[in-house]
């Protein structure tokens, strides 16, 4: 293997420098250290999971106990990534993996830092939760259903997705995401399963097309698809020879791609049919994973790619005026999220109260909620204040955060509700809370994060947020969120009246509640508490993932794209 | 002498304790488990009162990132609060397990309490913003769990959330106005005491300057103020409180008169050093008088005994607020000792209601009277207690009172404030009228004849009859020796929210003064009008019928209830369940993003892309694509469609070969080849016709219109921007692509080593598509679980 290596690393040297490239200590270097590999193991532990889970249908219980310690794996492996290449006193901040041993831009650089730390701790304790919810809910169907396998490789599309460093290498992950979920939510196989998931999908390669068509033209205007040398690149285009203006508009088509998975208005269409349609446990990673990968996309972009691009934007409308102005294609961004977040806040949240299920409340809470998410994006974007920007990438991220428990929580809760009642129509339901006390306070908690109660989570999200728009002095804004968290209360105590109090129906009198089921809720509800009495910790963490975020040097550090200087010339020249 | 930070963390912290403990405290005492909570509550009171006289700044670290600490502040206000809050929390533990005997929900009904008076003593002592605000929405929290208490009713479903929705919804406006206070206070205090409001207390004026600087006063001011007036039920979001008596009787008691609906006119109190003013005084004043004045009038109308208290608490409260509204150091001994006046009296008066109820079996004034044959203890305690609410001397409700008409007339000595200055005076009278003529005829109930229609009233255990007696003797206590208590507590409530020291002096008045006129004209004007009490009542309920947008209850229905429609409505009108809508706001969201993000980036395509200089057979191939194009928009059938369609995916595989990309060519020529099959196949399920408005026509021409420009303009000026030969990356690949790649076609190479990773995500989708299909068929022949 190391001879390998090294015969690698000779060869590329000497045609380097028979091609008249002065080899450099960038092209030579080999990924090493002890890091490295972790950064690509989360994806290799689901990867084989996934395989194994496929390999294993015969064996209903075996399947399953490879996928639970494939998940307790993965749970391994990213506390290990957040303690060794984050938050430990000495940990390096980041860390790559050029996958084929090739130097970046050349190769695919996996990435982690602060940032992907944090959405992939996000998404892991959401994601075990929900796996361990599935084996109480489909054994009988997986037998033959390969439910397992379709898991294992969803979170490996998102994995990758908080991962790659690469920009065409986020399309293919988007693409395994896409084909996983595709499939869950036809997965129930009834009429509206299936027209659910043909608006899902008719909806989601609609932006595959799109995004190719972005990032094809990125490659065009920019010649790179690393991320890393991308913003070397816009930062300095002189340097390159390169005309960066397209990429302002070619970056307005991937995020209309990233809206698109984080369900932003007017790209949030196929999500209340698609959430009412999948299996909870996955409407759980639904809301809870897949629309934050839409939400990391547009952070990781805006602010570690484009924040520096040397590309003033100003947008003018007849009879208003100028409406954007600013010196980087953020302020474009910006005011883009800012119009799609507002109106995401009241579509959602008017929506969710007059939902006649509970999944539908959630699913159009999940339209309001991300709103609250991109809202602090988009003030980070536009605001000068460097101080400012960190403070509401925070905001945004504790935001999400909290979205991913509650959320999670609560599309737990009405698997076990649906598991124990045979349905969800808040007109079946009543009088839940006498039935199951233990479900009910789970619930409850989870309501309660999604309106802020202190000390809950959510309340940190909702602190965060309002205190970035105070200090961002925005009038608008703020009335924007009051109006939107009181919505919150509107649909979260109509769904709690409706279905945990009342009077007892049959379908609640009849119920058995599963033991393990309510026990996952339980313990995401913990974690909830957990999040908001113990703050200090998550804040630092949440904190150090946003400097990641906005630390575009450090980015390009760690990833170290071979630069100009490195090939002699200019790109254009040969 | 500073506190005892362990005295005060488990003074608070003791009730949340008990509270998570009593599900199983429930199992082994059953319904006694209230006098375990009597046990927890008086622990509280005397660790409490053990740090009576200490004053300071004592807490626990949070949140050092954000300077958020568990900070406790001790003086006396926040003291006769909490120590309040403990008291009368004690009896309410003592009176619950005879009143809510035989209930349901019991170990849910005594955690909710005791998380409540946690609470309480949380956000009397907090001295950190978000703190206060953490304990502030605890107790909104525990109000609705305990509203909601008979779950299966839905009058109690109704209020709890009423009530959730305005005092929550209030908290949200708080927390904006205390995270504008934080700014300034970052500035004014420094930077590390952005959330410390003991450290802003030190320095009230050059908070409010700071805050008037920053153009901030107002907004802030406003701001809490929403706050403190949901909480505190003030005009006009007083509604929910009349409805929270939906509650089982001790927490109407306890929460909903004596302690958490007084969170609102505390946290007056405590930011009075800072914000008082001229805006202060005619925002407090007005709305204080304003609530005491058409909540009196309201109770008047009512015509259930815990309704008339409901409206009586809402009325009292905005008594509170006026009094700290008004600047001069009558109004903050108004506040202050009507504070502790009205506990006493209040809560009181309804362990009397529930008693009543309880025993006699219903809540209807009309039904009710001469209970002083049945319930002769009950009486006597109603007497005091009744007859303080009134304000008769020399009763203790009545020196608050009297406190209140020496503010009011005092206000227009401090300030010009026009004909205000009559006008509150007159106001406070009209209200007191009111007050006196309601609490006369709550006293009714016990004298007179007793109505046909009431049954047997059975004797009420004693355990019911020693609560409320005890807060009777206190009330009569501070009735005979009012100083007592000024000595006792209030004086050091009132160095807290006062601008500066005044030693208080409380007695019976030996010498005509303005007030003591007013308090004449009150109580004649009362007893003058009292016999009139039945027509005034049938009057105000006729009125109220005849004009429901004055009632604020028809407000929150219209507005919930068309929220919940309209939510309906929106959701349905949004997603309309037509896929074309839904791709309709896609392709127009994406194509509007991109073509703004293109404008305003200023990109130009050169002129010289637009010379076409193509090879003729090249351009025979565009043109072809381009006819075929049109037709397939223009063909009448699917079949013709999809036929042209297939031309113009062909004449793409030729243009390939012709730009020497064979292998892009071959694939192009499958999938082709395979869509044209498939789309075959499918055509049968496809109706033949469907009618197509000129409107929908016109609608997709824009559409297709839109998307083929943006994609045009993309391609166009992502190839003019394009640099001139090849990229950095396509020169290594292909210098590298024999040597390491080992490979001589790059495009291989490319798929399998430079970016073979890619390859192996594309793979997974291939091998997940397979699934997929074995999935659909499998679910489809009966996997369904539904």
């Amino acid at each position: 293997m190391m001879t390998q290596l090294l015969t690698t690393m000779t060869g590329l040297e000497s045609t380097l420098t028979t091609a008249g490239i002065e080899p450099t200590a960038p092209l030579a270097a080999v990924p090493g250290g002890s890091e490295s590999g972790l950064v690509i193991a989360p994806m290799l532990v689901v990867l084989v999971a996934a395989v194994a889970s496929l390999l294993l249908g015969r064996w209903p219980r075996v399947r399953i106990g490879v996928s639970l310690a494939g998940g307790a794996a993965y749970a391994v492996v990213v506390a290990a990534i957040d303690w060794y290449i984050v938050l430990a006193p000495d940990a390096p901040g980041a860390a790559t993996y050029q996958v084929g041993d090739w130097p970046a831009p050349f190769g695919i650089t996996l990435v982690v830092d602060g940032l992907s730390a944090f959405m992939l701790t996000m998404v892991a304790v959401l994601g075990i939760a929900s796996l361990v919810f599935s084996t109480r809910v489909l054994p009988e169907i997986d037998r033959r259903s390969y439910y397992f396998p379709l898991f294992h490789f969803l979170a490996l599309g998102v994995t990758g997705a908080f991962l790659t460093g690469d920009l065409f290498n986020l399309f293919v992950w988007f693409e395994v995401m896409l084909m996983a979920s595709y499939i869950f939510v036809a997965y129930y196989g009834g009429p509206q399963h299936t027209r659910a998931a043909f608006w899902y999908v008719s909806l989601n390669l609609l932006a595959s097309a799109v995004f190719l068509l972005g990032v094809g033209g990125i490659y065009a205007t920019t010649g790179t698809l690393n991320m890393a040398d991308l913003a070397q690149r816009l930062a300095d285009p002189g340097a390159y020879g390169l005309d960066p203006t397209p990429v302002v508009g070619l970056f307005a088509l991937l995020l209309s791609v990233f809206a698109i998975k984080a369900g932003l208005v007017p790209f949030q269409f196929w999500i209340p049919t698609a959430y009412r349609a999948a299996p909870p446990q996955i409407s759980a990673l639904l809301a809870g994973a897949t629309k934050k990968v839409g939400i990391y996309a547009i952070i990781r972009l805006s602010f570690t790619v484009l924040a520096d691009a040397d590309v003033p934007v100003e947008l003018a409308v007849p009879g208003v005026g100028t409406v954007i102005a600013g010196d980087s294609p953020l302020a474009f961004v910006g005011a883009a999220l800012f119009v799609m977040a507002a109106a995401s806040i009241l579509v959602g949240g008017i929506g969710a109260v007059g939902r006649d299920s509970i999944e539908g409340v959630l699913a159009y809470s999940s339209i309001g909620q991300v709103g609250f998410i991109a809202l602090p994006v988009a003030l980070a974007a536009t605001t000068g204040s460097a101080e400012l920007r960190h403070f509401a990438v925070v905001a945004a991220l504790v935001y999400a955060l909290n979205h991913t428990l509650a959320k999670g929580l609560l599309f737990l809760a009405v698997g076990a509700i649906r598991s124990a009642t045979g349905t969800s129509q808040l007109s079946d339901l009543g009088g839940l809370a006498g039935r199951s006390p233990p479900l009910a306070i789970g619930f409850f908690v989870g309501s309660l994060a999604l309106v802020g109660i202190p000390p809950l989570s959510g309340f940190f999200g909702k602190f965060l947020v309002f205190d970035a728009a105070a200090r961002a002095e925005s009038a608008p804004l703020l009335v924007l969120l009051l109006v939107g968290s009181l919505l919150t209360i509107a649909y979260a105590t109509r769904t709690w009246n409706r279905s945990f109090w009342g009077a007892r129906t049959d379908a609640v009198e009849e119920a058995s509640v599963d033991v393990v089921q309510v026990g996952v809720v339980l313990v995401l509800a913990t974690a909830i508490v957990a999040v908001g009495v113990g703050f200090e910790p998550v804040y630092e963490f949440a904190d150090t993932a946003a400097s990641a975020a906005l630390d575009s040097e450090a980015y390009v550090d760690a990833v170290d794209p071979v630069e100009p200087d490195d090939l002699g010339t200019g790109g254009g020249e040969h | 002498m500073p506190p005892e930070l362990s005295v005060v963390l488990a003074a608070v912290a003791l009730p949340f304790v008990a509270a998570v403990s009593t599900p199983v405290l429930y199992r082994l005492l059953g319904e006694r488990t209230g006098y375990a909570g009597v046990a927890v509550a008086l622990a509280s009171f005397l660790l409490l009162a053990s740090q009576r006289g200490t004053e300071g700044t004592v807490g626990l670290e949070w949140i050092p990132s954000l300077d958020v600490a568990l900070r406790f502040y001790l003086d006396g206000w926040g003291l006769l609060f909490a120590m309040l809050a403990c008291g009368i929390g004690t009896l309410i533990f003592l009176y619950s397990p005879a009143y809510m005997h035989g209930e349901p929900h019991l170990a849910r009904f005594y955690t909710a309490l005791l998380a409540f008076m946690g609470s309480i003593v949380g956000v009397a002592l907090a001295a950190d913003l978000i703190a206060i605000f953490l304990f502030w929405e605890l107790t909104s929290l525990c109000s609705f769990v305990l509203i909601g208490h008979y779950t299966a009713d839905d009058s109690s479903q109704y209020a709890s959330r009423m009530a959730m929705f305005i005092t929550v919804g209030g908290g949200l406006f708080l927390l904006v106005g205390l995270l504008l206070l934080s700014i300034v206070a970052g500035d004014v205090v420094g930077p590390d005491a952005a959330f410390n409001l003991a450290a802003m207390l030190e320095t009230p004026e050059a908070m409010a300057e700071g805050l008037r600087e920053q153009g901030l006063f107002l907004p802030v001011l406003a701001l809490l103020a929403i706050g403190a007036g949901t909480k505190s039920a003030q005009v006009p979001l007083h509604f929910w409180l009349p409805n929270a008596m939906a509650a089982p009787t001790p927490v109407s008691a306890f929460l909903h008169s004596a302690t958490m609906v007084k969170v609102g006119v505390y946290f007056i109190g405590r930011m009075r050093p800072i914000l008082v003013g001229e805006e202060w005084l005619f925002l407090f004043a007005t709305l204080g008088l304003t609530t005491m004045t058409v909540c009196a009038i309201m109770a008047v109308a009512a015509t259930d005994i815990k309704e008339l208290l409901a409206y009586s608490t809402a009325s009292h409260l905005g008594l509170m607020v006026a009094g700290f509204g008004f600047t001069s150091i009558y109004g903050a001994e108004t506040g202050v000792f009507h504070l502790l006046n009205h506990a006493l009296f209040k809560a009181a008066l309804f362990l009397v209601a529930g008693i009543v109820a309880h025993e006699a079996g219903t809540r209807n004034i009309d039904n009710l009277g001469g209970l002083r044959h049945d319930l002769p203890v009950t009486a006597i305690i109603t007497v005091i207690v009744a007859l303080s609410m009134a304000g008769i001397p020399p009763f203790n409700g009545f020196y608050s009172k009297e406190l209140l008409f020496e503010a009011a007339v005092e206000a227009s000595h401090h300030h010009d404030i026009g004909v205000l200055g009559v006008l509150y005076p007159a106001v406070a009278v009209f209200g007191s009228v009111f007050t006196v003529l309601y609490s006369l005829r709550f006293l009714s109930l016990f004298f007179g004849d007793r109505p046909d229609a009431l049954g047997h009233v059975h004797r009420p255990s004693t355990t019911l009859v020693v609560a409320p007696g005890v807060l009777a003797l206190l009330a009569a206590v501070v009735s005979v020796e009012p100083q007592l208590a000024v000595d006792v507590i209030v004086q050091s409530g009132l160095d807290a929210t006062a601008l500066e020291h005044h030693e208080m002096h409380v007695s019976l008045p030996t010498s005509y003064s303005p007030p003591v006129g007013m308090s004449a004209i009150t109580i004649v004007l009362g007893l003058a009008a009292y016999p009139f009490y039945d027509r005034i009542h049938d009057g105000l309920n006729a009125a109220l019928d005849a004009a429901p947008l004055i009632a604020a209850n028809w407000w929150y229905d219209a507005i919930v209830g068309g929220l919940t429609g309209g939510g309906a409505l929106v959701g349905d009108r949004i997603h309309n369940g037509l896929l074309r809508t839904y791709a309709t706001w896609t392709l127009l969201g994406t194509c509007g993003l991109a073509l703004a993000g293109f404008v305003a980036a200023g990109t130009v395509a050169s002129s010289e892309l637009i010379d076409f200089d193509a090879a003729p057979a090249v351009a025979l191939v565009l043109l072809v694509a381009v006819v075929a194009g049109l037709a397939v928009a223009l063909s009448d059938s699917h079949i013709a469609g999809v036929l042209t369609l297939s031309i113009l995916g062909f004449m793409v595989a030729i243009f390939y070969i012709l730009a020497s990309a064979p292998d892009l060519a071959l694939t192009q020529l499958v999938v082709e080849t395979l869509v044209l099959l498939i789309f075959l196949l499918v055509i049968e399920e496809i109706p033949e016709y469907y009618e197509v408005s000129l409107g929908k026509y016109a609608r997709d021409a824009v559409v297709s219109l839109a998307v083929g420009a943006t994609a045009f303009i993309t391609v166009l000026v992502t190839t003019d921007a394009r640099p001139e030969g090849s990229t950095d990356i396509a020169r290594v690949y292909a210098e590298q692509a024999v040597p390491e790649g080992g490979g001589t076609n790059i495009v291989n190479v490319t798929l399998v080593d430079f970016r073979g990773f890619d390859t192996m995500g594309e793979l997974v989708v291939v091998a997940m598509a397979a699934i997929s299909i074995l999935t659909l068929i499998v679910m489809r022949s009966g996997g369904d679980d539904e």
